[in-house]
């Protein structure tokens, strides 16, 4: 990959608020899973794409002072996320990945459903985003 | 600073039109999750992350409110005293804040602490003439000021 220089002021401006906007629909697209379209893999795709975004705008080396991750650790820790969700509802005596919900009266969102279900989209959700930054970042820094 | 609250505040009317909800509680939810997202890509901005300026600018506050007490308090003691055995007299004191609202914060400040009075500041705004109730500390003033009000402003402004 040849280093070219350019001025690249209005795509760097652009993606400072640009990635934010992007992030802020991908977290709207993980919580609207359960009743809306979306959910954790469609979320996770989102939020590595405004870092794909960056990723375009800047260099590798930026991105990963901003976001000094080793994703494939983050991919790790969103399956271990996943499974013990699973092997949890054998605490309670039921089945593997069954899942449970109830109503509770939090004190700003007022009667929230909370469901196990979305212990088990986050594990989706990172694993989402950890593998599809490691292929981008591995692919990016071959020369 | 204000770029971060601004872009947390724009984060936070998205999520507002997202999810079609326009109370403040969706507002507070999305104010949040902007925060979050923002605290993720915090090495993104030339300054650090805004809620520990915030946080600075809380502990300025309760100092402020800390020597207010003080001030008076002391003040009472002087006056209630049944002789004046204070020597006033006026020091100098070198400030390295710079920008103006730092200087007129700390001046402010220095007024409410027990026992002086700011006078005037030096055309290069460097120097701060300070009129103390009793000079025989002088120094120990300076140090405290130093140590309390200066350090505390610049925390707020770095």
């Amino acid at each position: 990959m040849k280093k070219v220089q350019t001025n690249d002021v209005i795509l760097q401006t652009v993606t400072k608020i640009a990635s934010f906007i992007i992030l802020l629909f991908s977290f709207h697209l993980f919580f609207a899973g359960h009743n809306n379209p979306g959910g954790g893999f469609i979320g996770g795709l989102m939020t590595a794409s405004s870092l794909v975004l960056l990723l375009l705008a800047y260099d590798l080396k930026t991105v990963q002072n901003i976001l000094p991750v080793n994703f494939i650790y983050v991919a790790a820790v969103g399956l271990f996320i996943s499974i013990s969700t699973g092997i949890g509802s054998f605490l309670f005596g039921a089945q593997f990945l069954s899942h449970a919900f109830d109503y509770f009266n939090l004190p700003l969102l007022g009667k929230t459903e909370l469901a196990t279900a979305v212990l088990f989209d986050i594990g989706v959700y990172l694993v989402v985003v950890g593998v599809t930054m490691t292929i981008i970042q591995t692919i990016g820094e071959r020369e | 600073m204000a770029l971060q609250i601004l872009l947390n505040f724009i984060l936070a009317l998205c999520w507002m039109f997202l999810n079609n909800d326009y109370t403040a509680a969706a507002f507070v939810v999305g104010y949040v999750i902007g925060l979050f997202s923002l605290f993720l890509m915090r090495r993104f901005f030339r300054r650090r992350f805004y809620l520990i300026n915030i946080w600075a600018i809380i502990k300025l506050l309760f100092i402020f409110i800390k020597e207010l007490v003080l001030a008076n308090v002391s003040v009472l003691k002087t006056i209630l005293s049944p002789r004046l055995k204070n020597k006033p007299g006026i020091f100098a004191f070198k400030t390295d804040l710079k920008a103006d609202w730092e200087i007129t914060t700390l001046a402010n400040l220095i007024t409410l602490t027990p026992g002086t009075l700011v006078v005037d500041i030096s055309d290069d705004r460097s120097i701060l003439y300070i009129h103390a109730v009793d000079i025989d500390d002088a120094e120990k003033a300076i140090s405290d000021i130093r140590i309390s009000f200066e350090e505390a402003i610049k925390e707020v402004s770095r």
